[in-house]
């Protein structure tokens, strides 16, 4: 009969072992014989367990009793199975795992899947969360991210207090025109420190400008701009986003991969940052679109907050301006300030989304060329 | 025979671990099973969890017999939604109710002890050499004082770390048990301050080349722009923090891999398994931290395509530096502990215990 496989034959309990023939007979039964013929073992197919296949592991044949037979020969093992009438275990799995072909395909399927979590799943789950987190926990997260900020990063404020009265005025004035009105935003002030000219939203609506960035700017419009751009930075708690972000990419790497080992989580450490940086750039050109249209309302020129910028990257970087980064939470000060320029006559077509280039296109920007 | 009496004589017989797993081929065994629990949405990971830990299991030789591991995927798929639940409920509640952080941490502190148990017997229980199985076993009030109590201490005296890590090995080790024998390792405390203060100082050197290499690299990077303008990687002043936080993450995974790898040679290389036979363990933990690093610096320029190759060459190197030092005799051995073990029955997995890691 055919599917007669060699193997090892260890009796119950025994660690030494014999060589040793399987083969199928009639009536679905295991039968297993020694070099000399004499039978050793013979057992119902039905009451045999058997390992499933994998690479080139060893195939192992319980049988009842506790005895056991061993083969190396796996596909004479799939075909005495297939003699026996027996479910051939890990079979199909074992063909997707050798064929080079069905790896590439998986390859793209991964490629796709994860494409998918990272530019829709992560973004919808996560705006989803943050505009769901109440007050509460919001207002506890600022606070202490400004009471570590002002440890480690920022000094008190040494504004006159005329300045800070006239800055608290266009900020109302900019509030009322925003989404949440001027009751859902509040101005602070700082000495910027190792941040220099600087402002920046928490996710309760404090919204904090530093003394350096007050001496850069020359006119009223410049500064209404920075903080429309920062109260839309509050209206989509974009904040709270990116800590959502920051939780769901890993978590989901982990579910899919199964794997938290110290390798991977080495190895995510440079893509976690370039991704967390192109989430980012995604919510600063939201927020200046937002502004811009914050600035139109109150019948202001979006352009002059490009001067601002402008102006401070010139002072930070020199003539030429800051080179383009791959890794900055912003998108490069030539784009902002050309797209805000073009904001002046009205709203324009949304900024390159490179999470989602079906809807804006791609290019190399998208990588980090200019 | 002629061998066993040499062996009783007490020449010791040193048997050499093998991993034969290959990169090519764990490359298509990762790929397939990433797919299909992408595809499944996740629940197919218990099965590749089995295939995966089966091909690591199953490649690792011995004295020319490989190890086995036996565990069912639908208690590692049990165990995941248990631990998916736990977390689930954990987020939520500290997002909507953000007092109940701190009774998190008290129910974390006191299953902590249960999970820890439960899933490293869970592991032993489902790995074999020989057909003899490996078991674990520990009360709740020995993990309790040894992952609690002993971590909390760590925590708010960091000089007891490296004492900390000595109560965690001796509790891993001393409970392991093979063929119903038991492990035993026990070293001075001194030798692990010592691999602790080694490690300090790989850290100041360490420290002093992230911070002149990230500067290095903005300058270059900086330089490389001026020259090359738009056919260079960007990379500007303004990124020197980001730089150091990569090429931080970089050190502390080469200085903890090097701690490691000390840590596992002082601890394997003093165990000691009853009837006559002593592990060894002796890696060499800068080309550990090195292979470490590299893999990790490979699998982000490769876009994680080269992960199974990496953990393909960890395993490789790590395991060719274990042996078994035999001065008893190992088939008698074996074949009483086969005995033993049928004796019981085969014991396996008890209800409760549910594979938990990730």
């Amino acid at each position: 009969m055919s599917g007669t496989i060699e193997g090892r034959f260890f009796l119950p309990a025994a660690a030494r072992h014999v060589p040793a023939r399987a083969s199928a007979e009639a009536d679905r039964i295991l039968r297993i014989v020694d070099e000399g013929g004499a039978v050793l073992a013979e057992a119902p197919a039905l009451a045999v367990t058997v390992t499933a296949r994998l690479a080139k592991l060893t195939r192992r044949f319980d049988l009842p009793g506790g005895a056991r037979f061993e083969t190396d020969d796996n596909d004479g093992a799939d075909a005495l199975l297939r003699a026996l009438r027996k479910w051939r275990r890990g079979r199909f799995t074992d063909r997707l795992e050798r064929a080079w072909p069905i790896a590439g395909l998986s390859l793209l399927v991964s490629l796709l899947a994860g494409t998918y979590f990272i530019s829709q799943a992560v973004p919808i789950a996560a705006e989803w969360l943050a505009l769901r987190t109440l007050p509460d926990v919001a207002h506890t997260m600022s606070e202490q991210t400004l009471l570590a900020l002002d440890r480690v990063a920022l000094r008190p404020t040494a504004l006159p207090a005329a300045d800070q009265a006239k800055a608290a005025r266009l900020f109302t004035r900019v509030a009322a025109h925003a989404k949440g009105g001027t009751a859902g935003y509040r101005l602070v002030f700082r000495g910027g420190g190792v941040l220099g000219p600087n402002a920046f939203a928490l996710p309760d609506g404090t919204i904090v400008m530093t003394d350096q960035l007050w001496a850069f700017v020359k006119a009223d419009a410049e500064i209404e701009g920075v903080f429309a751009h920062e109260m839309s930075h509050v209206d989509h708690a974009h904040q709270l986003q990116r800590v959502y972000e920051a939780t769901l990419v890993p978590a989901g790497l982990a579910v899919f991969t199964g794997d938290m080992s110290q390798v991977s989580q080495i190895g995510a450490i440079l893509p976690g940052i370039i991704l967390q940086s192109a989430y980012s750039r995604r919510f600063e050109s939201q927020a200046d679109d937002d502004g811009a249209a914050t600035l139109r309302r109150m019948h202001e020129k979006p352009s002059h907050m490009a001067d601002l910028l402008q102006r401070i990257d010139r002072s930070v970087c020199g003539k030429e301006g800051c080179p383009p980064s791959w890794i900055g939470n912003h998108p490069d000060t030539p784009l902002r300030a050309a797209r805000l320029r073009a904001e002046d006559k009205g709203p324009i077509a949304p900024a390159q989304d490179c999470l989602r280039p079906w809807k804006t296109g791609i290019s190399l920007r998208c990588l980090g060329w200019d | 025979m002629a061998e066993s009496l040499a062996q009783l004589e007490g020449a010791p017989t040193v048997l050499g671990v093998e991993f034969r797993g290959r990169g090519t081929e764990y490359f298509r065994i990762w790929i397939v099973n990433v797919a299909l629990s992408v595809i499944t949405l996740g629940i197919y990971s218990a099965w590749a969890k089995v295939r995966t830990q089966r091909y690591f299991t199953g490649n690792t030789f011995l004295d020319g017999h490989s190890f086995e591991y036996h565990a069912s995927a639908w208690r590692i798929l049990v165990g995941r939604a248990i631990a998916l639940t736990l977390f689930l409920g954990y987020s939520l509640s500290v997002v909507f109710v953000p007092v109940s952080a701190g009774l998190w941490l008290l129910v974390l502190a006191a299953a902590l002890p249960w999970l820890a148990n439960s899933s490293i017997r869970f592991n032993a229980r489902n790995t074999s050499w020989r057909n003899v199985r490996f078991n674990f076993e520990a009360s709740y009030f020995e993990a309790f004082i040894a992952y609690v109590v002993w971590s909390a201490a760590a925590i708010a005296l960091f000089l007891l770390i490296p004492l900390t890590r000595r109560v965690h090995d001796y509790f891993y080790i001393n409970h392991h048990r093979f063929g119903g024998r038991a492990f035993k390792t026990a070293f001075p405390a001194g030798r692990i301050y010592v691999i602790y203060l080694l490690g300090f100082v790989v850290i100041v050197a360490l420290m002093v080349a992230v911070i002149a290499g990230s500067a290095g690299l903005v300058v270059l990077a900086t330089r490389a722009h001026d020259v090359l303008g738009r056919f260079s990687i960007p990379i500007g002043r303004q990124n020197f923090m980001l730089l150091f936080f990569a090429l931080f993450g970089l050190g502390a995974a080469f200085v903890s891999s090097f701690v490691t790898t000390l840590v596992t040679n002082l601890s394997i290389g003093r165990t000691t398994l009853e009837g006559g036979f002593r592990l060894s363990s002796r890696a060499s933990g800068l080309r550990v931290a090195w292979i470490v690093v590299t893999n990790a610096l490979l699998i982000v320029l490769t876009a994680g395509l080269y992960y199974p190759f990496a953990r393909i060459r960890l395993a490789r190197y790590r395991m060719r530096k274990y042996a078994l030092v035999v001065t008893g005799d190992l088939d008698g051995f074996t074949a009483e502990a086969l005995g033993a073990q049928s004796a019981i029955g085969e014991e396996i997995a008890g209800f409760f215990d549910f594979g938990f890691g990730l």
